[in-house]
């Protein structure tokens, strides 16, 4: 087991809780009988054509982008009370960020579940020039803030919600090196 | 430590305060710490842990208050009854089991009886934003007004006005950490309401004292001692293993640390503490000493 990396557990409800929020930056919520009966609510990204209005369907509510949802978030949670169980369902960049946001209004790690779906795409963190650089589809990279050939690592920062990207040939300058996607 | 009794005060016919010295510098204890005390009586020595009452870090003196217990096993009574200034007292440095969690912005304290002790230092001690409710006899609001000064977010609830902990504990802000000091079927209570209002573990802190109330005697066999031990009604099983001359593991004396733990071979333990988990309890491999007695007549004990 690489121990840089966080484990996930399959989506599963916490029957301890009092109430359930569910965040996805996926379009559809976990599947109908996986969600708890009463007492949640499930927050998806949904992008829909200029002037239509995003479907709200009871207890399901669409954002237009994953940064409205965290502003959102944080404000919902300012509000909420003990008992609550917070679920995150997406990314792994998505996953911390929820988490990390969640800690700072006063969540414990037992209160935030964390579930990777979606394709296994990485937000990278150049090492060099700090620039965040998201979806990166493959392990080899042009950081586009120092420009920069850089070699992801499976090395996962949970606080920065990002893996580390390092400068590929630096131990040997122009060595050559085949990009590879991701299989994690 | 060898620390003198030098004040006595009291604050209700059961309840008094002690103030302990030896002239020297003492180790600071911080808000939450617990010493034990070794009382003398005519037969044995009882070891009481009582919280820090007085000012946090204090280092010329410590503060205890001692509840006369009705079904005393013995220390507070004499306490209460036979101590004068002056006197001698085996006092142990300062343990904290019970500490402020000074990263969290709002603090909820519940406390019952003498269980407020802890709480006396920590509003000495805390920083960011609390509230305190307090739960006592009708008798002994009186007492405990004096000690506590009830302020905007200071609570004394006796039967006239009993603390409503559903409401309260449904209606706490996500950042708070709860803090539980009293008797056992206080903190029962207490935990069960956050339990089923859904409160992670790790925002739960408990202190409890005195949980060893005696029962049936029974007999444990120390396998690697080769003793056999018999355990009086009004002793634990730790005393009784010291009164044998043995040095079994302990800390708290009151079943919170963990400290004492021993293997279980053979047997089924009474479980009193708050240590073990749900599951160590049904799989009965092991038991808390200082708390814990047997609902076999005998325990064989991996000691």
């Amino acid at each position: 087991m690489n121990k840089s990396r966080p484990v996930y557990t399959p989506f599963a409800i916490d029957t301890a809780a009092r109430f359930h929020l569910i965040i996805t930056d996926q379009a559809a919520p976990p599947p109908a009988e996986d969600l708890p009966r009463e007492n949640f609510e499930a927050w998806v990204v949904k992008t829909v054509a200029p002037g239509v209005q995003a479907q709200q369907a009871g207890p399901v509510r669409a954002f237009r982008a994953v940064p409205e949802m965290l502003t959102h978030l944080k404000h919902r949670l300012a509000r909420e009370t003990v008992g609550l169980r917070l679920y995150a369902v997406g990314s792994e960049a998505f996953l911390w960020d929820v988490h990390n946001l969640a800690r700072a209004e006063g969540l414990a790690a037992e209160e935030i579940k964390l579930h990777q779906a979606g394709p296994k795409l990485r937000r990278v963190y150049c090492t060099h020039c700090k620039t965040m650089i998201e979806n990166a589809a493959l392990n080899v990279i042009a950081c586009p803030g120092c420009g920069a050939s850089l070699f992801v690592r499976d090395h996962f920062s949970r606080r920065l919600a990002a893996f580390m990207g390092v400068k590929i040939d630096a131990e040997a300058p122009g060595e050559p090196f085949v990009p590879e996607p991701f299989e994690t | 430590m060898k620390l003198r009794i030098t004040a006595i005060e009291p604050l209700s016919p059961t309840i008094r305060r002690f103030t302990l010295g030896s002239g020297g510098p003492l180790p600071p204890g911080a808000a939450g710490a617990h010493v034990i005390v070794e009382i003398p009586g005519p037969n044995r020595v009882w070891k009481n842990a009582y919280s820090l009452a007085g000012t946090p870090g204090d280092t010329a003196q410590y503060e205890i208050i001692v509840r006369r217990v009705e079904a005393s096993r013995g220390g507070s009574a004499w306490l209460h009854d036979h101590a004068a200034l002056g006197d001698e007292l085996d006092v142990s440095t300062p343990q904290n089991l019970f500490p402020i969690i000074r990263t969290a912005p709002h603090h909820l304290l519940l406390s019952a009886g003498i269980g407020v002790t802890p709480f006396l230092a920590y509003r000495r001690a805390l920083a960011t934003p609390y509230t305190l409710h307090h739960c006592c006899r009708p008798e002994d609001e009186a007492a405990f007004a004096k000690l506590l000064e009830p302020a905007r977010n200071v609570h004394i609830h006796t039967s006239r006005n009993a603390l409503n902990l559903t409401r309260l504990l449904t209606t706490q802000k996500l950042n708070t950490q709860l803090y539980v000091c009293g008797p056992e079927g206080f903190m029962e209570d207490v935990l069960d309401v956050a339990l089923r209002a859904g409160w992670p573990a790790s925002k739960i802190h408990k202190e409890s004292f005195g949980g060893a109330t005696g029962g049936a005697p029974f007999t444990v066999r120390l396998e690697r001692s080769r003793r056999d031990i018999h355990v009086g009604p009004d002793e634990t099983l730790l005393e009784a293993l010291e009164a044998a001359g043995l040095a079994p593991p302990c800390l708290c004396r009151g079943g919170a640390c963990g400290e004492c733990e021993l293997k279980v071979l053979d047997g089924v333990p009474d479980h009193r503490d708050h240590f073990l988990s749900a599951a160590a309890r049904a799989g009965n491999a092991a038991i808390m000493t200082c708390v814990s007695r047997a609902k076999t007549p005998s325990l064989v004990l991996d000691f």
